[in-house]
């Protein structure tokens, strides 16, 4: 399937977190630019893979400017000027972040929620709930627009803060292990949600973490790889990128999951378990 | 029957109340039992009856408006400066003093006492700081735990909608948790409602439950000692209920 690369999206650039004198990730770089398919609004997706322990969680918090980076830098489109290739420092807020539980306000329902996360938009009240109807139908939670975070299932929770997150911040949005704990209806229900997000703007950008790696081979059209690094013979032990797999290379990415998808799965099996 | 003398055995809800009534009648003939006969350590429940019938003719139901009266106006306050101790201590500044005022429920009331008999010359206005003084400390331990169990999550996931530091304390702390508050505050309730009577014995002139108490120990009076004690447990029971009752009415979404 032929497509280009446009305007740079996210640039990390040797990004390393401690917390004290504890690396926990260290030399991060990655570079990811809007795909652009003739006839398609297509999104990115990118899959964030590892063992247990790596750093990726780390390094979520600090795409998404919540942990400060003890060095090095993570830039963002800026999409406000108009300008191409404009960027900027991520701050918090900028990139929409759903961790594994799905945390949401314990105090507000679905619809304040919703209001809530648009409190900064320039639209009037009207605007404002004819866009949470309008989500709140597409993605089937109309019947709990009253509910409580304490009164919705694991998939509802779910689709409330990715919209939320939606509502509020631009076109990034960070996704901890997403499928962790999901049934099968769930799951289907993450990647009917991941979908709707990448088909509905051109710089629409998530990444998530999973430890279902059939799942990242499916869905993303990027996958890194995080382990400790060898070096000199010696494995370090700090979290870094330690293999890229670019879907669209290989000519994998938007394909049905088929054997040479399955190639994939086995090459990251076996580099996670080296890192 | 094998299934109520068997750990962690899941029983109806009528079998329930089967065993609470069960124990109630062992209570109560415990009681009938042990007040008969010329020696006894209890008085008879027609002594605690009779001692009852005298303090609600000598205003009881006075004395009980005038102990709740106190009760509230003291945590009314000790909330307020608890809540403002608590809240700020988020602020690095201010974590200190925070810390400092939930350590000062050691002090032993009498040095306490003393200080504010210098300070406050009205029998009302002490009895509401001691216990404004006492339940302050118990208080902000109480919500200083409360803020240290919100999951790191919450704050970022505040954060991650673009609230700054004063609307994540705003949101996730003062609004998100106000039902915990309630819940502190009921469970502090018995702190007050015991150190209550302890202060209005000392301080004798306001009335309330306490001076009753105090005036029939000066009297041996076994009868009305009991009688204001069923009283004092079932006023304090009651406004638990009721509180608790508020949080769960009012918060929906409250599951503790």
């Amino acid at each position: 399937m032929t497509y280009n690369m446009q305007n740079t999206l996210l640039y990390v650039e040797d990004l390393s977190v401690a917390y004290g004198d504890k690396v926990i990730i260290k030399d991060i770089n990655l570079v990811e630019k809007d795909v652009i398919r003739e006839g398609h609004i297509t999104g990115q997706v990118i899959a964030v893979v590892g063992r247990s322990g790596r750093g990726k969680s780390t390094l979520f918090k600090a795409l998404t400017g919540l942990v400060k980076p003890t060095s090095g830098k993570v830039l963002i489109a800026n999409t406000q000027t108009g300008l191409d290739n404009d960027a900027k420092e991520v701050q918090e807020g900028d990139i929409g972040f759903v961790d594994q539980k799905y945390t949401l306000f314990r105090n507000k329902t679905v619809y304040e929620t919703m209001l809530f996360a648009l409190r900064r938009k320039e639209m009037t009240k009207a605007e404002k709930h004819t866009q949470i109807m309008q989500y709140l139908r597409d993605w089937g939670l109309e019947n709990e627009k009253d509910q409580y975070p304490c009164e919705l299932s694991g998939g509802q929770r779910q689709r409330t803060a990715v919209i939320e997150q939606i509502f509020c911040s631009g076109h990034y949005m960070v996704l901890d292990e997403p499928f962790s704990g999901l049934d099968v209806g769930n799951i289907e229900d993450v990647k009917k949600a991941f979908d709707l997000i990448t088909a509905s703007h051109e710089f629409n950008t998530i990444i998530y973490s999973t430890h279902d790696i059939e799942l990242a081979v499916e869905l993303a059209d990027s996958i890194y790889v995080i382990g400790y690094p060898t070096i000199e013979g010696k494995r370090m032990d700090y979290g870094t990128i330690v293999k890229h797999f670019d879907m669209k290379e290989l000519e994998l990415a938007w394909k049905d999951y088929g054997l040479d998808h399955i190639e994939v799965v086995k090459q990251i099996k076996q580099v996670m378990l080296s890192s | 029957m094998k299934q109520l003398f068997t750990p962690f055995e899941n029983v109806s809800k009528n079998t329930r109340l089967f065993i609470v009534l069960g124990w109630v009648v062992l209570l109560l003939g415990f009681w009938f039992v042990s007040s008969m006969g010329e020696r006894h350590l209890f008085p008879s429940p027609q002594q605690v009856w009779q001692g009852f019938l005298e303090l609600y003719n000598e205003g009881l139901v006075v004395h009980i408006g005038s102990s709740l009266l106190l009760c509230f106006s003291a945590i009314g306050i000790a909330i307020v400066i608890s809540l403002v101790f608590s809240y700020l201590s988020t602020v690095p500044i201010i974590k200190p003093v925070a810390k400092t005022l939930s350590k000062l429920r050691y002090l032993p009331l009498t040095g306490i006492t003393f200080y504010l008999a210098i300070l406050i010359s009205d029998a009302r206005t002490m009895q509401v700081w001691v216990l404004v003084v006492f339940m302050s400390t118990y208080l902000t331990t109480s919500l200083l735990s409360m803020l240290n169990a919100i999951p790191q999550e919450e704050f970022d996931h505040a954060r991650s909608l673009g609230c700054s530091r004063w609307e994540v304390l705003w949101e996730v702390v003062v609004k998100g948790r106000i039902d915990y508050v309630i819940d502190v505050i009921r469970q502090n309730l018995a702190i007050v409602w015991m150190m209550l009577v302890t202060v209005e014995s000392i301080l004798v002139a306001a009335g309330g439950l306490g001076f009753l108490i105090k005036n029939s120990d000066k009297f041996m009076n076994h009868g009305r000692i009991i009688a204001l004690q069923i009283v004092i447990l079932g006023v304090g029971l009651f406004i638990d209920f009721v509180l608790n009752y508020l949080r769960k009415a009012f918060f929906r979404y409250s599951k503790i």
